[in-house]
C-alpha cells in the first residue's frame, strides 16, 4: 500500500494563552507539536503499511519549521516526508490549505489511501481532509473509528456517527480521516529519531505544484473573519438550599418540578 | 524535668482536650469561619494523610486555618498554655503519618497562607508562603527565565511547606538535589508562639549554627514555616526525556550505573519494575507495549542548548541499548514527555486503586547498590510469599518498595508480617549502607524502626534539640521518635 497522510503543525494546546484584545492565539514562545489527532492518522497508516507493505509518505503545509513535525512522523516509523512551504502560500483557509495539499498529493504520485487526522487541534474545523477529497475526486469517509479490512480494491471501515457505527466499503484510492478509537499512537524512538534527523525533506513551493496563484494564500481564500469573540458561557441556575424541613421540601417540589417540566421524569 | 517530657510523650492522655472555651479562643485569633471544631464529618478528611492504611489515621479535635504568622504564634501560645498538642499540616501528602495529630488536638492547616510574597530576579530568589502549591512556583516564575528545581512526585498538589518540613526529594534529585539546597531563608513560628526570621537571600552563610538547615525536614516538629525564601535556577530551555523497556529487572538495574558514570549527569533516572507499570499503565490505559518488558527506565536530560541536550540523550539511549534494553522511546515535546512521566507519577494512585493494603515505603542506600537492593527484595517477597512492587529513583538511590497484602492473608496476618517483613526491609538496607527513609519522612509512621537505624546518642542529640525548642512539647508530638 502506498499512504499519504497530511499532518500539520500546531501549538502545544496545554500552554496556549490567548490575547483578550485580539482575541487570537499567541503563538510566541509556544512550543509546536504534531497536531494530536494527526498521530491516529500516522498510526493506522504505520500498522496497515506493517501488515500489507508499502510505503507512507507525510505531507505538511506550513512554514519551514514544520519540517520538525515531518521528522516527528518518521521518528514514528513513517517512510519520508514533504514539506509544502511558500510565502505565498500564508493565510491560507481551510478551501485553500485543501487546494494545495490535494495538488502536492496529486504530485506524490500513485497512492492507495490519503490518511487525516479529524481536525487540528488549533482551528478546529475538520474540512481539510474531506476538501483534499474533493479537489483530488475521490471518495470520501470522515469520522472512521475501525479500519476492518482491505477487500479486492477497496477497504470496509467502521464509522463513528451520532447513534452508533456505520459499515462502510469505499473504493481505492480514496480519503479517510480517523477518530482517536481508530489506533493508539505508538512513541517515537530513539533509532526512529536518528533516522528521522538524516531524512531528507524535500520542500515544495507553489512553482513546483500545478496551482493557479490566484487560488493561494489569504488572497486565494473565500473565508473572511469578520469577528472573533469569546462566547460566553451562560448557566442559567437555580439554587436551593435547604435550611429546615419546610425549605427541604421545597426544594424537592422545585426539583420534581424543573425535571417534569423537562419531560425528564 | 525530663521525666514530666517522658511521662508526656509517652502517653498522650496527659494532653488536655481541646474544650469549647479554647475552640472559642482560637475563632477569635484566626476568625469564626476558619476554624472547625466538634463536627467529626468534616474533621475526618484531617485525620489522615496519604498512607493508605486507615490504621495510621487518628481524629483532631479541631482544625485551623490561620491567615498569617502572627495568629499562628497566638496559636502555639495558647498551646503551651493548656497543653494542647498542635499537629501542622499542609495539603496532606504526605507518606508518614507526619500531619496525623496523633494525640488529637489542634491541626493548623496552612492552605490560607498560599500567596507569592516576592519574585526576585536580580537574587534569583522567590518567598512564598508555605501554602502554595508547588507546582505553582514554576507557573508564576515562566515568564522570568526562572525556575524551581524542587520536583515531587505530588507537585501537582502538594505544598511547598510540606515540602521543606519533609525536605522533600522527588524525581530530579539526582542532578538538582533535594528541596533542601534551594531554602535559604525561612521565617518560623516557634513551638513557643515566637517568630523567627532564619537566613535570608545568602548563597553563602556560616553565621552560626545553620539553623535553617536544621528546620528543613524537621517534619512539622521544631517549628512552623511562614515564608520560605528558595534558591532559583536558570529554567533549562531543553529537555528531552527517554522511556527504556528492559527485558528484566537485572539489565534495567546494571544500566544505571553505566549512566551515571558515562559522563552525562542526567535530570532524573526512574526505575520501574514489571508490577509497577503494568498497574499504572492499566490505570491509565496506556497502550505502549509494555507487556514484553520486565523492568523501565524512565531518563530525562535537560540544560540549556538543545542541540547538546539532544546529544547527551541520544548518547544515553545508546548506553541503554548496548545494556541490553529492549526499546527506547524519546520525549521531546511536553505533551510526549507528560505521556511517559505520567506512566511514573501514576503508579502510587494505581496501586491504590488495587489495593489499600500496602505500604508505600522509600528506603535508601548508595546508587552503586542498588542492583544488591532489588536482588534482595525479590528474595524477601519470596520468603514472604508477599507482593513487593519496586519502582522510584534508581538515580539517586531511593526505592519505593512497595508491600501489598497477599490476598490469601486476613488482616490480622497482614498487620503481623508486615511489621516483620519492614523489619527485615529495614535491616537489609541498612546492611548494604542505606536508611529507611530518602524522602518521606519518619513521621509517626515509622517511628519504631528509628532505633534499628539509629544509634542511641544520635537519637539523643535529636531529643535534646526538641527538648530545647519545644520545652512542653506541644509541636507535632509523637513523631520521629518517643521523648
Amino acid at each position: 500500500m502506498r499512504i499519504i497522510v497530511p499532518i500539520k503543525q500546531v501549538p502545544e494546546t496545554n500552554a496556549v494563552r490567548m490575547d483578550e484584545a485580539t482575541g487570537t492565539m499567541i503563538r510566541d514562545g509556544v512550543e509546536a507539536i504534531v497536531n494530536p489527532l494527526d498521530l491516529y492518522a500516522i498510526e493506522l497508516a504505520i500498522q496497515l503499511r506493517d501488515q500489507h507493505g508499502g510505503e507512507i509518505i507525510a505531507v505538511s503545509m506550513g512554514p519551514p519549521k514544520a519540517a520538525a513535525a515531518l521528522r516527528e512522523a518518521i521518528s514514528m516509523g513513517v517512510d519520508s516526508g514533504v514539506l509544502v512551504s511558500d510565502k505565498a502560500f500564508a493565510g491560507s483557509d481551510t478551501w485553500a490549505t485543501s487546494y494545495v495539499l490535494a495538488a502536492a498529493v496529486r504530485k506524490i504520485g500513485a497512492f492507495d489511501l490519503v490518511i487525516c487526522g479529524e481536525r487540528a487541534t488549533d482551528g478546529d474545523t475538520g474540512q481539510v481532509g474531506p476538501g483534499i477529497a474533493a479537489f483530488l475526486d475521490l471518495p470520501v469517509i470522515s469520522y472512521v473509528s475501525k479500519f476492518d479490512s482491505l477487500v479486492q480494491g477497496a477497504c470496509r471501515v467502521h464509522r463513528l456517527v451520532e447513534n452508533g457505527y456505520e459499515l462502510l466499503e469505499m473504493a481505492l484510492p480514496g480519503v479517510l480521516t480517523v477518530v482517536k478509537e481508530v489506533a493508539a499512537p505508538r512513541l517515537p524512538t530513539l533509532r526512529g529519531k536518528q533516522k528521522a534527523r538524516k531524512a531528507e525533506i524535500p520542500s515544495w513551493g507553489a512553482k513546483d505544484l500545478d496551482v493557479h496563484a490566484d487560488k493561494l494564500g489569504l488572497a486565494g481564500s473565500p473565508t473572511r473573519v469578520v469577528k472573533i469573540f469569546r462566547p460566553s458561557v451562560a448557566r442559567k441556575c437555580v439554587k436551593h438550599v435547604p435550611t429546615d424541613e419546610r425549605t427541604l421540601n421545597e426544594a424537592v417540589d422545585g426539583l420534581v418540578g424543573f425535571l417534569r417540566g423537562k419531560q425528564l421524569i | 524535668m525530663p521525666r514530666l517530657w517522658k511521662d508526656k510523650m509517652s502517653d498522650g492522655a496527659k494532653y488536655n482536650p481541646v474544650t469549647a472555651e479554647i475552640a472559642a479562643e482560637l475563632a477569635a485569633i484566626v476568625g469564626d469561619s476558619y476554624v472547625i471544631f466538634n463536627d467529626p464529618e468534616k474533621l475526618e478528611p484531617y485525620s489522615h494523610d496519604e498512607v493508605a492504611d486507615k490504621h495510621y489515621a487518628h481524629m483532631p479535635e479541631a482544625l485551623v486555618r490561620p491567615g498569617a504568622a502572627d495568629e499562628i504564634a497566638r496559636i502555639m501560645k495558647l498551646a503551651n498554655k493548656h497543653l494542647i498538642p498542635v499537629t501542622p499540616r499542609g495539603a496532606g501528602s504526605g507518606l508518614s503519618g507526619g500531619a496525623v495529630p496523633v494525640f488529637g488536638g489542634i491541626v493548623l492547616m496552612c492552605d490560607r497562607m498560599n500567596r507569592i510574597i516576592e519574585i526576585d530576579r536580580a537574587n534569583m530568589m522567590i518567598t512564598v508562603e508555605p501554602g502554595v502549591v508547588t507546582n505553582e512556583i514554576n507557573e508564576v516564575l515562566r515568564s522570568t527565565g526562572l525556575f524551581y528545581a524542587g520536583y515531587p512526585m505530588s507537585l501537582e498538589t502538594c505544598f511547598v511547606g510540606g515540602n521543606v518540613a519533609e525536605n522533600a526529594g522527588g524525581g530530579k534529585a539526582v542532578k538538582y538535589g533535594v528541596t533542601g539546597r534551594y531554602v535559604t531563608g525561612l521565617e518560623v513560628v516557634t513551638p513557643t508562639g515566637e517568630i523567627v526570621q532564619l537566613g535570608g537571600k545568602l548563597v553563602k552563610d556560616v553565621t552560626g549554627y545553620d539553623l535553617v538547615s536544621l528546620m528543613v525536614g524537621s517534619e512539622g516538629t521544631l517549628g512552623v514555616f511562614t515564608s520560605i525564601t528558595l534558591k532559583l535556577m536558570p529554567l533549562p530551555q531543553s529537555n528531552v526525556d527517554l522511556l527504556v523497556l528492559f527485558g528484566n529487572i537485572h539489565d534495567a538495574i546494571s544500566a544505571v550505573p553505566r549512566i551515571m558514570t558515562g559522563g552525562i549527569i542526567p535530570t532524573a533516572i526512574e526505575f520501574m519494575d514489571q508490577s509497577a507499570f503494568v498497574a499504572a499503565c492499566k490505570y491509565l490505559n496506556e497502550t505502549i507495549p509494555y507487556q514484553q518488558a520486565g523492568a523501565m527506565l524512565l531518563i530525562s536530560v535537560d540544560g540549556g542548548d538543545a542541540e547538546q541536550v539532544q546529544r547527551e540523550s541520544e548518547s544515553i539511549g545508546e548506553m541503554c541499548l548496548s545494556a541490553g534494553a529492549i526499546e527506547v522511546y524519546v520525549a521531546d515535546n511536553h505533551t510526549t514527555s507528560e505521556r511517559i512521566w505520567s506512566v511514573r507519577r501514576n503508579i502510587a494512585e494505581a496501586f491504590k486503586v488495587f489495593s489499600p493494603k500496602q505500604s508505600l515505603e522509600d528506603i535508601v542506600v548508595p546508587i552503586a547498590q542498588i542492583a544488591d537492593m532489588v536482588d534482595r527484595l525479590g528474595e524477601l517477597s519470596g520468603k514472604w510469599d508477599c507482593p513487593i512492587p519496586c519502582y522510584g529513583h534508581a538515580g539517586d538511590g531511593n526505592l519505593h518498595a512497595t508491600p501489598v497484602m497477599n490476598p490469601a492473608w486476613t488482616q490480622e496476618e497482614w498487620e503481623h508480617k508486615l511489621q516483620a517483613i519492614l523489619a527485615e526491609m529495614y535491616q537489609i538496607a541498612k546492611s548494604l549502607g542505606g536508611t529507611i527513609s530518602g524522602e518521606h519522612g519518619i513521621g509517626s509512621k515509622r517511628k519504631k524502626f528509628m532505633p534499628a537505624v539509629m544509634g542511641q546518642e544520635q537519637m539523643n542529640m535529636m531529643r535534646a534539640i526538641k527538648r530545647a525548642l519545644d520545652p512542653a512539647c506541644v509541636l507535632n508530638p509523637g513523631k520521629i521518635f518517643d521523648l
